[in-house]
Parts: structure tokens; C-alpha cells; sequence
């Protein structure tokens, strides 16, 4: 009989780290997946004869206690440089963010922000810790009214948790969660550079500019996915720790798929008992988790036809406005970019007139870049492209990106455009039809302020349970999700282990 | 300026008119009744025939593959066991089980059907058709419709008819022919009696009416307006948005709502049915307990009512038409439901009440009293649970 104990729909990381939750409690696991390599957005891929790429983030890292409960054999990522390239000048904040020579780099710019930028950094921090606590406990199912017994405890540790941030942090935190960056910024630092070079992380993968409410929220978001400024990187690339799960999983008796599409979780009664593959095959289980997106696992896996109609009324409007896209040079190694994460982010102005073109879908023609190297390969994030353009169509604007991202990059670092031998470019487009991302969002939904926390992915549904029973959602659109952190599939299959959905 | 709609049949409706009785009926002015009483066009419906305009109801047409299983999502009735040619009457619910509107729904062809309703309803029949390849087009103004109620309802349509309706089973559809103008012909009504409804393009409804008014006049054809029908439906046991039930999409609060259960509407709630449909772990959450409420007949003691009039030396006063009020239902002192809608059923001289009951106390036969003012008193009269409908012609179905 072709039967498991549970169904992981996708070989992203979340999916990767749900299935070694089961596996290790003792569940037959089976993880389908559509392309022919593991991975998802944490993948590192080959794109052409000996060149491998991380392809659409160029660095991460899962919590720390994922890696532990799962016995992971992951390299710790290199200590990495943030430097911005401003027009005020270039700001290089190192690794450990508050050494000698990065408080110099910002007194430069400014000597008062030098003397409070320490502060800044412990109260991103301790904002960052917060929010570390907050992505580990799933919200409430039914707001106002709250399970005391199931749901009430872990909610008052939280509340605890944050009364110990200090009466001050606290309001900043619960504050600054709302604002602007421009406006907590503003409050901060007098350097516009220094702003500009802390609006571009607050904005990274967020279809949101510097001027846009709840920025404050995203720069604590990506600030703990980074544990700073910077990306962590691996020197295997961003798939080490794809291998580390996969490897662990094996060991773990389960089994993985590649070239496996879901085309539909097979459902009976209002219950989803397996899946059915592109190919025909049906493959039964007691419970489907899905890593895929939550519109793509509602609408399309699931089913329209299976849901309430406000409901799916509500799953077709999650926001996914997806506007980042990947340009990936293959360089002759003489590209004279050095190590770390750059960001190329003129100014906070700069970067909100790139977010205004994709508001009317165009292409920001001044973007926002951030760089990363990797031996020969240099890696451009570019922000923004957004996934529905007024003119044109991604089928030919692709070569547009390459072009804006090298003219951007030319005055920064002058060899670049010489030592190029390949690209290849990811569009939004790219981002949906390779790698299953719905409109291209990285986030799986965007981490707006009407979409975080106990509204993601919709209200009252972020304990990771959909309205057919046995589909459990385990990706990075639910509650704790968005970057590479693994929080939403340890949630998801500690939910399920623990007898709460499902 | 708001302006209400008239109907493709006013020219003709509104010279008729006596008492320029003019009702409100979904946007559009239409004739409550022809003459100052209820009584001629009453009486037609239950002995001759009775020429009713129902033009105001909303109707969509529902075409393509995915046609059937929205109808079949959207309502509690298995719509895949419906065959072409047939209609079905069915509320449709929200996912908590309670009803958002009621109406029919034909099957025309394997992928065309037509569905009624009292409310507006494209928005929700558009919000449950994702996903499906269906196309749904409001056809309330593009098609005109009249209602033809009566024992001899089937004589004057064949007078009238290049096909004799003589076939044409109860809660059937076809095409037809009518004084040249092509129709589709219903088995279908609100009265409860034998009838038709008549879908015909606006643009021939002059030409229908008047070729319906003389194929009837030796059998006794009334044009009735909806006062006479609000009777007969009491009659029937056939309830009516906004009066006996509201609209889970209007309500208040929860209270407010009914289930088809609530209704006493069971038979219309197909649970066997496969797959998922609004509604259904409700629905059969509350097939396994019992509704908590029903709505059933409800029938006035004559005796009792006399004796309340005879107390102030009147003799029993009774209402000219149906009334909308609710009506408080007492078992003892305690009051244990509420009427929606009662009447005086001219046909069987009895006052009859639609009313909504607690558990127990809806069971048949139960004895209960109502309220009825009695000279600006408030006084109860005793009343029994009776089974709807309160009248059923053995002519209605054959």
C-alpha cells in the first residue's frame, strides 16, 4: 500500500525541517518535490559546467535550536561585512557590528550617531530575541476568545517575555513595529547615510519602501534572519544547509521525492488523505503538510471547490505583489568586489522612488541592489521588479534587469562589467513558474501589517491549520515565516506532534 | 432620483388597476391586488386561473461545464442528480449552515441552468464560483415573467400553446410556444395550486398577456396581484425572505438566522450528496442533534377566537389579507414561538399562522394559544401545531 504517515509538499527548508521533526518522532515521511533538486529558496544550484549559485538568497540560517533538536551537521556561516554605498559616501559596518572600526566608519558620517549607534544595535537585538520568541509561538486560533489552557500560556510567557525586555524597550519595540524606517531612523540618527544603509536591510525581499508603514516591523524581521546587517553566508553556499536537513532526514528513515509536482491534495470529506502527482500517481497519507505558499496550497492544491467562499475569498486576496528579482554574473574572478554584503542604496529618497515604480509596475529604473560575491560569482538582489508590469512582459524584460543592475553597479565597482563572462537573469516571473513562488513573493505573503503575526496568512488561521483537516500548512506564509529561518516548519510539526492540528 | 422599475407588463397591469394598490417588490412597483379586495383574484387562484406578474424576481442564467457544480456547491441540493428538463426548489446557506436566500432552480440543458432568488445574488454565487469555468449572467431585467395559478391554469395555456402542457410533469420545464413568442413554461408557482410560470422575453410580454387574457376568459382568468398570492403561499406552507426568515447576509444578529431545518425545509438538504457544499459540517451538525427550532402550521381554534369576540359582543374580526407581524405563541404563560405570517384561509375558513417553534413544542398536534388583539386588548386564542401545507389540492401535482 502507498501510504505514509505524513506528506511534506515541497523540499524548501521549512518542509526540509518539518519532515526531520516527524521522522525523528518516529513518522514515516514522504517530501514531494516539483524540481529536480531539493532545496527551494535555499537551494544552490548549478547554472551551467562549474558554476553553482545560490540562487535567490545568498545566505541564511536556521534557528539555532532547529539545528540542535535536529542534530544538524550545518558549517557555521562566515562573519560577514555590511557595507552601503551611499551618496554621502561608502559606510562599512563589520560582523560584529559595534567594533572600533565600524563606530569610526559612522563617525565619519556622524559623531553622535557614532556615540548611539551601540545602543541601537542592543535594542535591535533585543528587538530581534523578541521577535525570535514571538515566531515560536503559534497565535491564537480564534481572537478575542483565547484557549486558555492550549493557547493562554504560551501567550502569557510571551507577554512575560516582553515585560522583561524593560518598561523602555518594550515601547520601543511595540512602537517602532508600525513606523516608518524613515520616521525610527529620523528618531536614531541624524547621517542620512547611515540611515539609508539600515532602510535598505528594513526593506530586503519586502515589497514595502523606506517610507512605508510597518518597515520598522521588517528591519527586526530581517534583522534576526541575518543576526545583523549582513547575510550569513556559507562558504558551500546557502544549499549547506539544504544538504545538512537532507542528509539528516535519510538518516531519519525518511524519504524524499525530486521531480515530484503535487498537482492536488486529494480530499475526501473535508479531509485531505494524500496527494495527487502530476503524473497520476496517488499517494494516501494521514496528514499533507504543505511548504508551498498559502494561495497556491488553498487555491490550487486544495481547491476552490473545497473551501467556504468567504474564505477563499479571503486566501485569493493574501498579498504577494512579489518585486524582487535575482541577476547572477558570471565573472572571470576579477571582479574587484570584496567579500561581504553590499548594499547599494544611494539614499532613503532613492530607495522609496524605486518602491513608487513598482506601486504603478515598473521597473525601478535607479534600484535598490544589494551584492554579494561568492569566488567568482557576484550575486545582485534587485528591488524593484515587481511580478505585474504595466508594459511588457517578463518573458522580454529580463534583459533589462542585467543591463539597469550593471549600469548601477559600474560607477561602485568599475571592473565588474569587464570581468563578466555569463549571466542569468530570475525574474518575478522566474521566481513563480521555477520555484513556485506566487507572484513571485519570497515571503509567501508579504509581511505587511495586515499580514503578520495572528493575521498571517489570513486572520485567526496562523496556528498553521486550513479549513480541510489533515492539510496542515508548514511554509513561510504562515506566522513566524518569511527569509530562511525554519521557524514555520518547526511550528508546523511541533503543532502536529503535539496533537493540536491535524 | 431613485426610480423604481416597472415591468414589461405595466402598460397593461396598471390599466387594470382599481385601486392603484401598488407594492414594492425588489426595485419594482407592482400591483398588491387589482380590485379594493382580496377576495376576486383570491378566488381565482383556487378555483379558475390567476394571471400573477412576477417580473421583479432576480434570475441568472448559470452556463458552462463548471455550471452544475457551482449550483451543486452552492446549494444543500445534489444538482448533479437533477435531469435536464427539471427544476428544483432549494435555500442556499452560508458556511454556517443558515440560509442566505431561497428560490429554484431549472435545469435547462446538461450545462445551462437558471436559478431565482428573492435578494440580489451574483455576488455570491461569483465569490463560490473560483476556480470554476462557469459564466453567470443576471438575467432579472432581460427576462420577463408571469405566474399562471389555478385548476384551469393548464386548460388556458393549451388554449393558447403550439405544445400542449398536458405533459408536463410537476416542477418541469420546457420551451414552448405562446401566440407566436417563444417561452419556456415551468410547472412552478407560489400558491400551492396547479400552475405555471412563464419566462418570456420582455419584449413579447404585451403580446403574452393578452393572448393569456383571452385564451382564459372562458375559464375564468383574474389578473391577481401579490396580495392574493401572499395568502395562497401561507396556504401552501411556502415561506418568503424577509418575512418568514431572514437572510444570514442581512442579520443582526445570529438569532436572526434559520437553518433549512429551522424551516422545515429537510427535504430539500441532501446530505448524501457527494462533496463539499456551503454549509455542510453545519448542517449535518444539526441533522445529528435536531434543530433547536421549527418552523410549522400553526391553526387558530375557530371556537376559541369566537369566544374572545363574544366577550366584547363582536363576532370574530379576521384580517382581509395575509399579515406580516409577528405574533407571539404561548404554551400556558410562556411564550414558546412566534408567527410570521398569518392569514385567513378563505378556501378552508379556518385562520392559519406559519409559525417558528421551540423544541419540543413543534411537534404535531401540540397545543398551544396565540395572541390576538381583541379590541385593542392583547388576548391569547388556544391553536395547534398542524403538518404544512395547510391545503394541497389533489390537483396540484397531477
Amino acid at each position: 500500500m502507498n501510504s505514509y504517515d505524513a506528506i511534506v509538499i515541497g523540499a524548501g527548508h521549512n518542509g526540509l525541517v518539518t519532515a526531520n521533526y516527524l521522522a525523528r518522532a518516529g513518522k514515516r515521511v514522504l517530501v514531494l518535490e516539483r524540481r529536480a533538486i531539493p532545496g527551494g529558496q535555499a537551494v544552490t544550484e548549478s547554472f551551467g559546467e562549474d558554476w553553482t549559485v545560490d540562487s535567490l538568497h545568498a545566505g541564511g540560517m536556521l534557528r539555532p535550536d532547529i539545528v540542535r533538536d535536529l542534530g544538524l551537521n550545518i558549517p557555521a556561516p562566515a562573519p560577514q561585512a555590511f557595507t552601503a554605498h551611499t551618496d554621502q559616501g561608502v559606510l562599512r559596518i563589520g560582523p560584529t557590528l559595534t567594533d572600533a572600526a565600524s563606530i569610526e566608519s559612522i563617525r565619519a558620517f556622524s559623531a553622535a550617531d557614532a556615540t548611539r549607534w551601540p545602543e541601537f544595535v542592543a535594542f535591535m537585538n533585543s528587538c530581534a530575541q523578541m521577535l525570535d520568541a514571538v515566531y515560536a509561538v503559534p497565535m491564537p486560533r480564534e481572537l478575542p476568545h483565547v484557549d486558555l489552557r492550549r493557547e493562554g500560556l504560551p501567550m502569557a510567557k510571551l507577554a512575560l517575555r516582553l515585560r522583561r525586555m524593560g518598561k523602555r524597550d518594550m515601547f520601543r519595540f511595540i512602537r517602532a513595529l508600525p513606523m516608518t524606517s524613515l520616521e525610527l531612523f529620523e528618531e536614531w540618527f541624524e547621517s542620512v547615510a547611515l540611515r539609508a544603509a539600515l532602510a535598505s536591510v528594513a526593506i530586503h525581499g519586502h515589497t514595502l519602501g523606506p517610507m512605508s508603514a510597518g518597515t520598522g516591523y521588517t528591519l527586526m524581521h530581517n534583522w534576526l534572519n541575518r543576526g545583523g546587517l549582513a547575510a550569513p553566508q556559507h562558504a558551500a553556499g546557502t544549499g549547506s544547509i539544504v544538504r545538512a536537513l537532507t542528509e539528516a532526514l535519510l538518516a531519519a528513515r525518511g524519504e524524499i521525492r525530486t521531480g515530484s509536482a503535487v498537482q492536488k491534495v486529494l480530499i475526501e470529506r473535508s479531509r485531505a488523505v494524500g496527494v495527487r502527482l502530476a503524473s497520476g500517481e496517488e499517494i494516501r497519507a494521514a496528514v499533507v503538510f504543505s511548504g508551498a505558499d498559502p494561495r497556491h496550497t488553498l487555491l490550487a492544491l486544495a481547491g476552490e471547490r473545497e473551501l467556504a467562499p468567504e474564505f477563499s475569498w479571503h486566501a485569493r486576496n493574501i498579498k504577494m505583489r512579489g518585486a524582487v528579482a535575482k541577476v547572477h554574473f558570471r565573472t572571470d574572478g576579477r571582479h574587484g568586489i570584496a567579500a561581504g554584503t553590499h548594499a547599494v542604496a544611494a539614499s532613503l529618497k532613492h530607495m522609496e522612488r524605486a518602491y513608487d515604480a513598482s506601486k504603478y509596475h515598473e521597473i525601478a529604473t535607479a534600484p535598490y541592489l544589494e551584492v554579494s560575491t561568492r569566488g567568482e560569482t557576484v550575486s545582485v538582489h534587485f528591488q524593484y521588479a515587481p511580478y505585474k508590469l504595466k508594459s511588457g512582459d517578463w518573458a522580454s524584460e529580463g534583459k533589462r534587469l542585467e543591463e539597469i543592475a550593471l549600469a548601477t553597479l559600474a560607477p561602485l565597482f568599475p571592473a565588474l562589467a569587464a570581468s563578466v563572462r555569463g549571466s542569468r537573469v530570475l525574474t518575478p516571473m522566474d521566481l513563480e513558474r521555477e520555484y513556485g513562488l506566487t507572484e513571485g513573493d519570497v515571503n509567501h505573503g508579504q509581511l505587511a501589517m495586515d499580514q503578520f503575526f495572528f493575521m498571517r496568512p489570513l486572520p485567526n488561521w496562523s496556528d498553521h491549520r486550513t479549513p480541510i483537516a489533515g492539510l496542515v500548512l508548514c511554509g513561510s506564509g504562515v506566522h513566524g515565516g518569511g527569509g530562511i529561518s525554519g521557524a514555520t516548519g518547526r511550528n508546523a510539526a511541533k503543532q502536529y506532534l503535539g496533537g493540536r492540528v491535524g | 432620483m431613485l426610480q423604481l422599475k416597472r415591468t414589461p407588463f405595466h402598460e397593461r397591469t396598471s390599466a387594470l388597476s382599481q385601486a392603484q394598490n401598488w407594492r414594492r417588490w425588489a426595485g419594482h412597483i407592482v400591483l398588491g391586488s387589482y380590485d379594493l379586495g382580496l377576495d376576486r383574484e383570491y378566488w381565482g387562484i383556487r378555483n379558475a386561473a390567476a394571471l400573477i406578474d412576477i417580473s421583479p424576481l432576480l434570475k441568472y442564467r448559470i452556463t458552462g461545464p463548471d455550471a452544475a457544480a457551482l449550483l451543486h456547491r452552492v446549494t444543500p441540493r445534489d444538482i448533479h442528480r437533477m435531469s435536464v428538463g427539471q427544476v428544483g426548489y432549494t435555500g442556499w446557506c452560508d458556511e454556517e449552515g443558515k440560509l442566505v436566500d431561497d428560490g429554484t432552480i431549472a435545469r435547462i440543458g446538461q450545462e445551462d441552468f437558471r436559478m431565482t432568488s428573492a435578494e440580489p445574488s451574483l455576488r455570491w454565487l461569483e465569490m463560490n464560483a473560483g476556480g470554476m469555468d462557469v459564466r453567470i449572467v443576471e438575467e432579472s431585467d432581460a427576462l420577463a415573467a408571469l405566474s399562471l395559478q389555478g385548476p384551469n391554469s393548464r386548460r388556458v395555456l393549451n388554449a393558447c400553446c403550439e405544445t400542449s402542457l398536458d405533459g408536463l410533469k410537476y416542477f418541469r420545464v420546457a420551451d414552448n410556444t405562446l401566440a407566436g413568442c417563444k417561452v419556456q413554461i415551468s410547472r412552478t408557482g407560489y400558491t400551492g395550486d396547479l400552475g405555471y410560470e412563464i419566462w418570456l422575453q420582455p419584449e413579447d410580454a404585451l403580446t403574452v398577456w393578452d393572448a393569456l387574457l383571452a385564451a382564459g376568459h372562458n375559464y375564468g382568468i383574474v389578473p391577481c396581484g401579490i396580495l392574493a398570492m401572499d395568502m395562497a403561499r401561507v396556504e401552501a406552507g411556502l415561506v418568503m425572505l424577509d418575512v418568514d426568515y431572514t437572510s444570514s447576509h442581512a442579520a443582526w444578529i445570529d438569532s436572526q438566522k434559520s437553518s433549512p431545518y429551522e424551516l422545515g425545509l429537510d427535504w430539500s438538504v441532501h446530505l448524501d450528496k457527494e462533496g463539499y457544499f456551503v454549509g455542510r459540517e453545519a448542517l449535518e451538525r444539526e441533522h445529528r442533534d435536531g434543530p433547536a427550532w421549527k418552523m410549522v402550521g400553526v391553526e387558530v381554534d375557530w371556537e376559541g377566537m369566537e369566544k374572545l369576540y363574544a366577550a366584547v359582543g363582536l363576532p370574530p374580526q379576521i384580517p382581509a389579507m395575509a399579515v406580516r407581524g409577528s405574533l407571539p405563541i404561548y404554551n400556558g404563560t410562556t411564550q414558546v414561538g412566534y408567527a410570521s405570517t398569518s392569514t385567513w384561509s378563505p378556501v378552508l375558513k379556518k385562520y392559519i399562522a406559519l409559525a417558528h417553534l421551540q423544541r419540543p413544542y413543534y411537534q404535531t398536534g401540540t397545543a398551544l394559544s396565540i395572541e390576538v388583539t381583541v379590541e385593542h386588548h392583547r388576548r391569547t386564542a388556544p391553536a395547534r401545531v398542524v403538518k404544512l401545507p395547510f391545503y394541497e389540492p389533489e390537483w396540484k401535482k397531477k
